[in-house]
């Protein structure tokens, strides 16, 4: 099975999500389309009813001042509709916000014009810079733009704590897949959690305009099984 | 002039308008090439600026031509005037909240590289019972002057009123000068930290709006030694006065919480 | 490298005093703490220990040279004894 984790020309839904919260945000996004498509409708039919039925006597209702029931309905229903909106909303927000159980933490630092990534909860830090590669570069099956020389590579089924912040301007560090954006301030550490629940890799881009190679500083996440990932944080270290 | 059956004031063609927009409009691109440093950006700024002030000047004629001369300011123009007049005292007011929120901002919670600490390590703050007490003694007073000028003109106390105006000027300028002084002598700049930026961009835009009303303060003295003023008419002295005490009620704000509240004689 | 110690997944964990998205003042705090623990029991005090693992997972290496080398040169903004 293929999975969509990398938008493609004109593309106009979601990416397939990795992450709960992106599942999340996915519901939470069809819920709030259901109200939207009942609105739209039933506003442009009575729109449309009053314009065709009334087309040729404008001023049938000139002494109409106000009608007490027909207002409650206008102003009980909206609420209504706007509550069965907010409330799921506020649920998936406070959900995305727990970072409780965390079982690696790793940093996150946008430069002008590149993502560093710090993972320092062993022994020594591993420090790595993460640059796109440029198009001269790329090999065949590769993705011009989104590639970069060294990934962020996380465990899967990880309850992973990011730190994200920046060393000059602010940046945004955003991976549609793993329904994260978050604003990467200087002298700010912003924390987010992601639980990744597959192997795969997953693209995103600096999402906070940053100066002219702000579309140049893709970021690339690299989701793997737990074995892999002591290995790889083992040969980090041992090269650091 | 014209018949009219309503006591509205239908206003005659003017320049100013447009003038007045082409004169900010060069004040606005000069200042952006005066900060980035281009060849003439200052002078091509100045001339803007003398601009605006002209036009302001020619303007203020007219209205009061228009005042004085035609009788155009009947009792209800007069109330619009007012009404405006208090909307862009509620607009400076928003401006001065703009201000105190990005020192409460920084000042309430310090960020680390300020070692969470307001004033931050290294600044010498100034001493709020000292040159900054004097001011709001000062400013305080020049009010109550003020409010006596006010009363002087409801009585039609023309000696009294030029004598208030008189002295609150010159109150209004001791309080600039010792401002003045006290920039001179502080140890910190604009430069140095959010705690320079904060205090100077608050004090700074306060000095100015009491310079402004200094202004405003000599063309009102102006206007009652040349009799432009009754005490049945006097919507400029009305406006001024306003003016005169929201700058005053905003420096009380500012002594409580920009200078006396963060100051502690013992960090210094 | 035989010298590295086994690899264990370990992090700091939730802290009640830092419950929002600004997590500005857990690294902080943690490196204050650290310094201040250090100078009353020393370096290799447990506490301390833990301290430092914290502000290390949490704040960008960056920031903890820029501390250090403030409090060596005794420029740090707080007081650490």
């Amino acid at each position: 099975m293929m999975n969509l984790d990398i938008a493609y020309p004109l593309q106009y839904g979601f990416q397939d999500p990795a992450t709960p919260v992106m599942q999340g945000i996915i519901s939470l996004h069809d819920h709030i389309f259901f109200y939207l498509i009942v609105t739209t409708v039933f506003v442009t039919w009575i729109l449309s009813v009053i314009i065709f039925e009334f087309k040729d006597e404008f001023f049938s209702h000139k002494y109409i001042r106000h009608g007490t029931l027909i207002e409650i309905i206008w102003t009980v229903t909206p609420a209504f509709i706007l509550i069965s909106i907010a409330f799921p909303s506020f649920r998936l927000l406070y959900l995305m916000d727990e970072v409780i159980d965390p079982a690696v933490t790793i940093k996150v630092v946008g430069h002008q014009w590149y993502w560093s990534y710090e993972y320092s909860d062993h022994a020594w830090s591993i420090e790595f810079d993460s640059y796109m590669l440029p198009t001269s570069d790329l090999e065949l099956g590769q993705f011009r733009l989104l590639e970069v020389d060294n990934r962020m590579v996380v465990p899967m089924d990880t309850h992973v704590r990011l730190i994200i912040t920046s060393s000059d301007v602010i940046h945004s560090w955003a991976v549609p897949s793993l329904g994260i954006k978050l604003d990467a301030i200087p002298g700010r550490l912003n924390q987010t959690s992601m639980i990744i629940n597959r192997e795969g890799v997953f693209f995103g881009q600096c999402s906070e305009i940053c100066g002219v190679q702000h579309g140049f500083m893709p970021i690339v996440v690299e989701s793997v099984k737990m074995d892999n990932y002591i290995s790889w944080v083992n040969n980090m270290l041992d090269e650091a | 002039m014209r018949y009219k059956n309503h006591t509205y004031h239908i206003l005659d063609n003017s320049p100013w308008p447009i003038f007045m927009a082409f004169s900010l409009m060069l004040s606005m691109k000069s200042a952006v090439l005066f900060m980035h440093g281009f060849n003439g950006g200052s002078s091509t700024l100045l001339i803007g600026f003398l601009l605006v002030l002209l036009t302001f000047f020619c303007w203020f004629v007219d209205v009061s031509k228009e005042s004085t001369l035609s009788g155009c300011h009947t009792y209800l123009v007069q109330r619009g005037l007012k009404i405006g007049f208090i909307l862009f005292i509620v607009s400076e007011l928003m401006f001065f909240v703009a201000l105190f929120w990005a020192f409460f901002h920084s000042s309430l919670a310090p960020s680390v590289d300020l070692g969470v600490v307001w004033p931050p390590k290294g600044i010498q703050a100034l001493n709020p019972l000292s040159v900054p007490l004097l001011n709001t003694i000062v400013l305080v007073a020049s009010g109550v002057v003020l409010t006596w000028g006010h009363h002087a003109i409801i009585t039609a106390n023309k000696p009294h009123t030029t004598v208030s105006l008189l002295i609150t000027i010159i109150l209004a300028m001791s309080f600039t000068g010792l401002q003045f002084l006290e920039y001179i002598d502080s140890t910190f700049s604009i430069a140095d930290s959010v705690y320079g930026s904060t205090f100077f961009m608050c004090t700074g835009f306060h000095g100015i709006h009491i310079i402004i009303g200094t202004i405003y303060l000599i063309t009102c003295l102006y206007r009652t030694v040349y009799g432009l003023n009754t005490n049945s008419s006097h919507v400029g002295f009305d406006t001024c006065a306003w003016y005169y005490h929201f700058v005053d009620i905003v420096w009380i704000f500012m002594f409580i919480s920009v200078y006396y509240w963060p100051y502690s004689p013992t960090l210094n | 490298m035989s010298d590295r110690p086994e690899t264990v997944l370990q992090t700091p964990q939730f802290d009640a005093r830092f419950p929002n998205v600004n997590q500005t003042k857990n690294c902080w705090q943690n490196f204050v703490d650290f310094h201040r623990c250090a100078n009353a029991r020393g370096e290799d005090f447990p506490v301390c220990v833990q301290f430092k693992k914290t502000f290390t997972s949490l704040c960008p290496i960056e920031w903890v040279d820029r501390w250090t080398d403030q409090v060596e040169n005794g420029v740090f903004p707080t007081k650490l004894d």
